[in-house]
């Protein structure tokens, strides 16, 4: 599902733990544009919960999220 | 019927239940409502829920056995505070297991440096006071403690400075990552064991219940399995005291908020009864911090909670999931509010400065104390959902 998707900005937020993760997400998504897409390699395990659920609120698409070896890939396209 | 097929059957309704229970998150509602009946049955077997008491005591022994202390504390292995809070970090480790979710997880200076920071906070709030998130806040209020309802208003004023510093921190410091070692070592595949090994750690807690009966401490066993039982039930859901109060300013979600508005509505009920019935003494957990004791310290700690990216439980379950950070955070918070409360102690005026013993029927009846919390919690939980939907109180960056 996330596979061939090149993103167009990265947030690496491995090793923070909740809230910083989803606030990075908060401040990337503000200065990405409408189809733009963003990418969020992450550890900590609420996120898997709090990504998707903070995109959706917002009105982006929640593209998925894929487990790598030792952390997680998550992809957001901003909404209009 | 083939009889062979009866145990893959059986198999598969014990695979699909332990699924259910530890593959998918439970509900944040579900949540609220069994934190809140757990609360009571707590209370009913022996006494209210608390952490940071169980943290202070840990302080309190180390500071005694390094030899600062002249006074040596309960031990732990007896103390009541002790084993609520030994109980919920060994539900929430069995149950990050079960779950496979525990990893020894490594974190930038920077946050190592907050979750010293914010548990040096929160050490000191909960010692201004007469608790933490839990037993300053969760557990006075169901107890009618004025004291709870001061602290709330603080808890909130302090997640929103502390989210104001996490905003600026965003802007001027650099937060770095984590390099994440590939995992493909040879050897144990840690994620397929770690089930095992959680069955076993719960299975140790229950034979650690039997030794404490046996030995005539069934009381304190029991709250070995009561505190187990908080740990699992806010692993699973991912329950976070942190977020019930700084989602409205951050995200303006308002599932926590609610679930903890439920919780403490199904608690008071629960502590009016077993008060107002005589089963349970009318001044428990109401401590002396109204006002200024539960307001300021509310302040310091909502700090504290944000800037740690836990609170008293919070930090105590994802330490147990293995973050260092919050393994630091709980270990600070430990050592400050153990010397804070000293101090506090140690001076007649810093006592009555925190303020007084204020158990609300004794001024308004049970009637009007009961409807007041209930209102308090709706209006808090109305609020906070009107604010998901305007987004009111969201703080931009």
């Amino acid at each position: 599902m996330v596979e061939g998707i090149t993103p167009d900005e990265t947030l690496d937020c491995r090793g923070l733990s909740c809230p910083m993760p989803l606030l990075k997400v908060k401040k990337a998504l503000k200065k990405l544009k409408a189809g733009q897409v963003l990418e969020i390699l992450g550890t900590d395990p609420g996120s898997k919960n709090d990504i998707p659920d903070y995109a959706k609120k917002q009105g982006d698409d929640f593209l998925g999220m894929e487990d790598e070896s030792g952390y997680t890939r998550y992809l957001i396209k901003k909404g209009g | 019927m083939n009889d062979n097929n009866q145990p893959s059957v059986f198999n598969e309704i014990l695979i699909s239940g332990y699924q259910k229970v530890f593959d998918e998150n439970w509900p944040m509602w579900l949540g609220g409502i069994l934190i809140g009946l757990m609360s009571v049955i707590t209370f009913a077997w022996a006494r209210p829920w608390g952490v940071a008491g169980g943290l202070r005591n840990w302080g309190d022994w180390f500071f005694s056995s390094v030899g600062i202390y002249a006074q040596q504390p309960q031990s732990p292995l007896i103390s009541t505070n002790s084993i609520l809070t030994l109980g919920l970090l060994w539900g929430a480790f069995g149950s990050a297991l079960l779950s496979r979710q525990f990893a020894i997880r490594k974190a930038p200076p920077l946050e190592l440096g907050k979750g010293i920071a914010g548990g040096t906070l929160m050490g000191i709030g909960s010692a201004m006071a007469g608790g933490c998130n839990v037993g300053g806040f969760f557990s006075a209020v169901s107890a009618m403690s004025a004291s709870g309802i001061a602290m709330m208003i603080g808890l909130l004023i302090g997640a929103y400075l502390g989210l104001r510093y996490l905003y600026w921190e965003l802007e001027h410091l650099p937060s770095g990552s984590i390099k994440v070692a590939e995992t493909k070592e040879k050897g144990i595949d840690w994620l397929k064991i770690e089930p095992y090994l959680g069955a076993l750690v719960l299975i140790a807690a229950i034979v650690c219940t039997w030794i404490y009966n046996k030995n005539a401490y069934t009381r304190v066993g029991g709250l070995l399995l009561c505190g187990i039982a908080f740990g699992i039930i806010i692993q699973r859901t991912r329950f976070c005291f942190v977020r019930g109060f700084r989602e409205p300013f951050m995200t303006g979600e308002s599932q926590m908020p609610r679930a903890i508005a439920v919780a403490v509505i199904i608690s008071a009920l629960g502590f009016a009864a077993l008060k107002y019935s005589g089963v349970r003494g009318e001044n428990v957990y109401v401590p002396q911090a109204f006002w200024f004791g539960g307001l300021v310290g509310g302040v310091i700690f909502g700090i504290g909670m944000v800037i740690a990216g836990g609170c008293g439980s919070g930090s105590v379950w994802r330490a147990g999931e293995g973050q260092i950070k919050l393994i630091l955070a709980v270990v600070f918070f430990a050592l400050s509010t153990s010397l804070f409360k000293a101090w506090i102690r140690s001076s007649a005026g810093l006592t009555s400065l925190m303020g007084f013993r204020v158990f609300m029927p004794n001024f308004i009846s049970y009637k009007w104390s009961l409807i007041l919390i209930i209102v308090i919690m709706l209006a808090y939980y109305l609020i906070t959902t009107w604010n998901e939907e305007t987004e009111k109180f969201v703080v931009e960056i």
